[in-house]
């Protein structure tokens, strides 16, 4: 169960109010602040802001929400098994820059053969190359979150983490990107702070800030060659950036080569992080970014991951378009359900059944001829058939929660406008690409 | 990593080019975080600390439980609550602390009992808190007293009344053994490096007076040398209290500027002190 559960106070009859409101068709919904159902609320954002990280960013929300992430990088040295590790090293035999010795030595009794075997070995260390980064590990990303005010093992937190590293890990592409040398690889981690007290549901918050710092992440580059230790340039600014910037024409040029293993982060392409999106149904309407009163009213609460691959470039139709009306290669990561707190709100009872406002019996005796005959001291309504039925239907004014899951075509519509060509994801991307990044 | 104190003799310069009386450089902010209750940001050469302001407001059990509390006014007032956290990234070396960390807890009961000695928490009622939640983004050296800085900056910009700034500084000395007693300098403002090295120990005290409400020495020190780290902590202090209240003023005249507030009421009031 998620943290969505927090103190709201509204009574039954605002909750049914603004159920109402937000489930109408006709004008569409009418949110508390007045947005359109696809809005986000208006941020202020900022890179760079720690310079002791590898990568930083702060989001704050108009509603006051803020967040800090922080990205930090360690080389760690990947756990090689050992029978692997003799392979590796035969295959690398006169190839590398360190024995270079011995192959000076074989030389002398072979040239021919030296230089078939070294064409050979090449192939092998391509393909051993390649092998090696598909055997990477989700464990090389280690994510955070604290939320002020909540432990550390707090289920909401847990769920949260778990969920942001869900969309990070989905693809399999982002640890690929942590691939030094088959015997190192960065460590990365991302630790993301809510500074506010959690006015609303952060979790597209906390993805907001989680992709604008993954984008101001640099690694410093490598100098070193091959499988040495690695050893990195000190200058700053020479570093590169772990999703490489999209208008560099090197980036570009060196997506030719991707298997070459020491520009492994140079020669991705121009993808970008993923985000995760809150969405919400309500009746047939689909809401984005809800505020935290609105999410108390949700039928179905939707966590949506997205991530952007590389522009496609096998499509002819983007030769002739500007790089900037280049449509966005959106594809879907996850969906995760959350459980909205109108689930833990008590449903609302009209007083005509409800005990408590001595309502059972003089409201319901004029009407129906079965609680005429019943006894006047079977005063339940759980006992009353009459009232039960009263009790399940919907009545004008009245709160009830949502019963069961979300409907499978809810889901589904959920997504797709996601996903759709100029829908909120793109948008969003967009709202985030003019962010500075320092 | 020690520091090579040595060259401090040659020039008199510091590992980072000060002198040493000379604070690093300060950049303060007040009202970042709008959803607060009040809210600072303070910089103190490379550490960095937020600090936000909830209340005061009912005591609320569950959120105050890893945080350190002082009761203000003899009990009498609203309690002060204070809790730290270090975000993972803060260090060079990234380091996650727990909220339970003995070291954090000291810094918060420190706080606490130092804010609740100058914050007039009588006018709340003993049923009160006020809670003050710290946030460390980046960590370089003089964190306890940059904590306090801030939680007093934020308390301002909450306006909770109390009865001057408490501000802190620290203050540390060139050498650690007590042959060079002659030559030792006392140090103002130091750095991690410096802490690291150096016996230091950081003063905290009402505004700019000698009045002192907080003293925190956890390395060794000889008893000569304490007085004159004392004197130049409390200079330092001076020094953090005319910027913390350049700090307070600047956002005064920016309120004035944008209309928030009348010009005649805001100067009638700061003219007071």
């Amino acid at each position: 169960m998620s943290s969505t559960s927090q103190h709201l106070l509204l009574s039954p009859a605002e909750l049914a109010y603004l159920h109402g409101s937000l489930s109408l068709i006709t004008p569409g919904p009418i949110r508390p602040d007045g947005r359109s159902p696809t809005q986000f609320r208006p941020l202020t954002a900022e890179t760079g802001i720690l310079p002791g990280t590898n990568g930083s960013a702060r989001i704050c929300f108009a509603d006051g929400t803020e967040a800090v992430v922080g990205v930090k990088a360690e080389v760690e040295k990947t756990p090689v098994p050992p029978y692997e590790f003799v392979a590796s090293t035969e295959g690398r035999k006169g190839h590398s820059s360190a024995p270079k010795k011995s192959s000076r030595k074989s030389k002398k009794t072979t040239t021919e053969d030296e230089e078939i075997s070294m064409d050979v070995d090449e192939d092998d260390e391509e393909a051993a190359g390649v092998n090696e980064k598909a055997r990477v590990s989700p464990d090389w990303v280690e994510l955070s979150v604290e939320i002020p005010g909540l432990r550390d093992d707090d289920s909401g937190t847990v769920f949260l983490t778990s969920m942001l590293t869900e969309a990070l890990l989905a693809d399999g592409e982002f640890v690929k990107k942590l691939w030094i040398n088959r015997r190192f690889h960065w460590k990365l981690y991302l630790d993301i702070i809510l500074i506010s007290p959690p006015l609303s549901y952060p979790l597209p918050l906390l993805s907001l800030t989680t992709h604008l710092a993954l984008l101001a992440t640099r690694l410093p580059r490598l100098k070193s060659e091959a499988d040495e230790d690695p050893m990195f340039d000190d200058d700053w600014a020479a570093a590169t950036f772990l999703y490489p910037r999209q208008d560099t024409t090197s980036a570009k040029a060196s997506n030719k080569s991707p298997k070459q293993p020491s520009a492994a982060a140079a020669a991705a392409p121009a993808s970008r992080p993923p985000i995760t999106l809150l969405v919400m149904a309500v009746g047939d309407n689909i809401i984005f970014d809800p505020s935290k009163e609105e999410l108390a009213v949700a039928d179905s609460a939707v966590a949506v991951s997205v991530a952007e691959g590389p522009s496609s470039e096998t499509e002819p139709e983007s030769e002739s378009i500007p790089a900037t009306s280049t449509k966005r290669n959106l594809h879907l990561l996850s969906v995760r359900t959350i459980d909205p707190p109108s689930r833990l709100t008590p449903p609302g009872v009209p007083n005509s059944v409800n005990a408590a406002a001595w309502g059972t019996m003089t409201a319901a005796t004029p009407t129906t001829t079965t609680a005429a005959t019943a006894p006047a001291n079977e005063s339940g309504a759980a006992k009353h058939p009459d009232a039960r039925v009263t009790e399940t239907e919907d009545v004008v004014g009245v709160w009830k929660a949502p019963r069961g899951g979300a409907k499978f075509g809810m889901l589904g519509a959920m997504v797709a406008k996601v996903l759709e060509r100029g829908g909120v994801a793109e948008e969003v991307l967009d709202g985030l690409e003019g962010v500075d990044l320092t | 990593m020690p520091l090579d104190t040595s060259t401090y003799n040659l020039a008199l310069l510091r590992v980072d080019g000060r002198r040493w009386n000379e604070l690093r450089q300060q950049k303060g902010q007040l009202g970042v975080q709008p959803s607060a209750d009040g809210s600072a940001y303070l910089e103190m050469g490379n550490t960095k600390i937020q600090c936000i302001i909830t209340g005061p407001n009912e005591r609320d059990t569950k959120s105050t439980s890893s945080a350190s509390t002082a009761p203000t006014s003899h009990g009498l007032g609203a309690t002060v609550a204070v809790s730290i956290m270090i975000a993972p990234f803060a260090t060079v070396d990234r380091k996650r602390r727990g909220r339970n960390d003995k070291r954090l807890q000291e810094m918060q009961t420190t706080i606490a009992s130092g804010l609740a000695a100058t914050v007039q928490g009588q006018s709340y009622g003993p049923r009160s808190t006020i809670h003050i939640s710290l946030n460390v983004l980046s960590q370089d050296g003089s964190l306890l007293a940059c904590l306090i800085n801030a939680a007093s900056l934020a308390l301002v910009d909450a306006g909770v009344p109390m009865t001057d700034y408490l501000v802190a500084c620290t203050a540390g000395s060139t050498s650690s053994y007590a042959a060079a007693d002659e030559e030792a300098d006392p140090l103002l403002d130091l750095n991690t490096q410096e802490e690291q090295e150096l016996p230091f120990l950081t003063l905290a005290t009402l505004g700019a007076t000698d009045k002192v409400v907080a003293m925190v020495c956890e390395s060794r020190v000889q008893l000569t040398r304490l007085e004159g780290m004392m004197a130049t902590a409390a200079d330092g202090c001076k020094g953090v209290r005319d910027f913390l209240d350049g700090v307070v003023r600047d956002k005064g005249e920016l309120m004035v500027q944008e209309g928030a507030i009348g010009r005649g009421e805001v100067v009638s009031s700061m003219d007071l002190d």
